[in-house]
């Protein structure tokens, strides 16, 4: 989209549903305006790609009064990096995009899972913010809502500071009490650390689940993409992901796994029913790709 | 072959120096006490740089502790992590020499009251205001933390009056985001307009009120108080239960004895006398209880005596 005033507003209406990516993203907005009116600026929306979620997927089962007054449902984000992945793991493999199903796992600091069907994504983890589904560095990921409102009751905290507890102080940080960093993680457990032991194996089972319930949406899958930071690079959380998934003929190879960080690997053995890649994300190309459209009117 | 374009980044701004400074980027507060601390806490937690004057090193140090403890009670009640604290602490600079106040756009009077008598000098406040003004550019907007004095009278002896206008934060009660916006007689619109600005960018709600002791807010609560007091010495209720009705049935984040207490009672009583002086009306003379709760030195929280006890972190003691 150009960006124009009206963009801006819509941006900064949406802050509350962002707060850890709208307002930056708002700062560098403003700054480019002040320092080069003249260059027009582009915003390639995270959530454009799961436009093509099916309404059933991304309802809330909330009054449906509320989805209409206040655009309640599920956005998804990540948009950009899923779209990516999963073409290019395509190109890569020699698969049509357009006939294959895949589950990419877009893992990191933040994170999500989406299941793609033909070129489309029909269902992804995160929801109306960007704190559903995975467990990340600093975001709890799904929760009961019960929680919720017992813990503003109890603490005796608003909606700003519920917020900052389940997108700041939550997720890996929050149970480990370490870090979100997965390396310090790693090292934290390797000195015997039980609580980052604990957040690693709850990281872990989370995007199992989520890959294990897109199965299922899609009726099976082709393929299964690894990415992000910690997709790229954490040959551990690879290698235990997929051998808990070997019930559904996952098979890795788990030597090549273990030397394969940052580039793009076939990791399935032969005889693996679905197959697995890594592929690194380039959200800036993507970006480019579509400034260049959008300036070129296409 | 494609060719290598390389230009100069300096010429797009980007050099420090030569960068266009956005409104607000730099604000100084003068007096970083109970109040003052706030101001600067709310600004920098907003990513606007804070310049604070206070004269001595210990009592820089002093407000730099005050700060950090704002900011570990929003920690404690998960609203802020500790690298957030790093960054707001990274942009609050104490100072004891106005010049450097140079460079900042707006400037905040907020010196504090005087411990004993709950007074704050009108003297020492104008002479504040004139030892802005030699330092800061023309346009730049002085403002003070006022409830009771007069904004006009504070700037009488300046050259440029127009720049100069009231505000009041309530300090006392936690994360209310309301600012009265208070115009003196010779306040421009300039300065009104970008002091409503301000309010936004610390997200900060406002209503405009016309130069008058004691607002809106401080006129109000002081009346409630004083009835309080009556209610009290009439000895229909106590003051837990008086706070209880407000809390409970009007919704009230805090009873006025509480709210009281937290003020210090030092000021409410010299609050007080400044609006009857100013409105000469009875209902302002201080109730009985407070004078001698005042006469006691029962200031409230300060003194961990006021209408309740309280323990060395101002929680109540039952």
């Amino acid at each position: 989209m150009l960006i124009d005033e009206e963009v801006i507003s819509m941006i900064e209406e949406c802050i509350d549903m962002a707060p850890l990516h709208n307002p930056p993203n708002l700062a560098g907005i403003r700054a480019i305006n002040e320092l080069l009116p003249e260059v027009p600026q582009v915003a390639v929306f995270d959530t454009a790609f799961h436009q093509t979620m099916p309404d059933f997927a991304y309802m809330y089962a909330i009054p449906y009064s509320l989805y209409k007054k206040y655009g309640i449902r599920r956005y998804g984000f990540h948009g950009t990096s899923h779209r990516y992945v999963s073409k290019r793991a395509c190109d890569f493999l020699g698969l049509d995009y357009s006939k294959t199903k895949l589950i990419t796992a877009h893992i990191g600091n933040g994170g999500s899972v989406c299941a793609v069907e033909n070129g489309k994504s029909v269902d992804t983890s995160m929801g109306f913010t960007p704190i559903e589904g995975l467990m990340m560095g600093t975001r709890s990921g799904d929760v009961d809502l019960g929680v919720v409102t017992y813990l503003m009751e109890k603490e005796m905290i608003g909606s700003a500071a519920i917020s900052t507890l389940f997108n700041k102080h939550s997720g890996v940080i929050g149970v480990s009490g370490i870090s979100s960093d997965m390396r310090e993680i790693d090292k934290a457990i390797s000195e015997g650390n039980e609580r980052a032991a604990l957040a690693l194996k709850m990281y872990e089972y989370r995007i199992k689940k989520y890959i294990g319930s897109y199965m299922a949406a899609l009726n099976g899958a082709d393929v299964i993409v690894f990415t992000g930071g910690v997709g790229e690079n954490q040959t551990g959380t690879r290698q235990r992901v997929c051998e808990s998934l070997a019930f559904m003929g996952v098979k890795i190879d788990n030597e090549l796994n273990a030397s394969s960080r940052g580039k793009e690997v076939l990791l399935s053995l032969p005889n693996s029913a679905v197959k697995i890649v890594v592929i690194p994300t380039d959200e800036e190309f993507m970006i480019a790709s579509d400034t260049l459209e959008i300036i070129n009117g296409k | 072959m494609t060719e290598e374009i390389i230009e100069a980044i300096e010429r797009y701004g980007l050099s420090k120096r030569s960068r266009n400074r956005t409104l607000f980027s730099r604000i100084g507060v003068v007096g970083c006490g109970k109040e003052g601390s706030v101001i600067a806490t709310t600004a920098a937690l907003k990513g606007i740089e804070v310049v604070f004057f206070e004269p001595c090193e210990s009592s820089i140090n002093n407000a730099y502790s005050r700060i950090e403890e704002k900011l570990d009670k929003k920690i404690e009640h998960w609203g802020l992590t500790q690298n957030e604290k790093r960054a707001t602490l990274s942009k609050i600079q104490g100072t004891s020499d106005y010049q450097n106040f140079a460079g900042c756009d707006f400037v905040i009077e907020a010196i504090r009251y005087d411990n004993k008598n709950g007074e704050r000098s009108v003297d020492q406040r104008k002479e504040v205001f004139k030892k802005l003004e030699s330092v800061l550019s023309d346009k730049a907007i002085i403002a003070s933390n006022v409830s009771t004095v007069v904004v006009t009278e504070l700037a009488s002896e300046l050259e440029h009056q127009e720049r100069c206008i009231g505000l009041h934060f309530m300090s006392n009660t936690p994360d209310s985001n309301i600012i009265e916006i208070v115009r003196g007689l010779n306040t421009s619109d300039y300065t009104f307009d970008k002091v409503c600005q301000f309010a936004k960018a610390i997200s900060h709600d406002f209503v405009p009120v016309m130069e008058s002791s004691g607002l809106i807010s401080v006129r109000l609560f002081l009346i409630q108080l004083n009835e309080a007091c009556g209610i009290l010495l009439e000895g229909i209720a106590s003051v837990e239960d008086i706070d209880k009705v407000m809390t409970v049935g009007f919704g009230h984040r805090q009873g006025v004895f509480r709210t009281a207490d937290q003020m210090g009672i030092e000021k409410v009583v010299k609050l007080l006398e400044n609006l009857y002086d100013e409105y000469g009306n009875i209902k302002y003379k201080p109730a009985p209880v407070l004078l001698r709760l005042f006469r006691a030195r029962h200031f409230g929280v300060s003194t961990s005596k006021g209408f309740y006890s309280y323990d060395e972190q101002g929680n109540i003691v039952k």
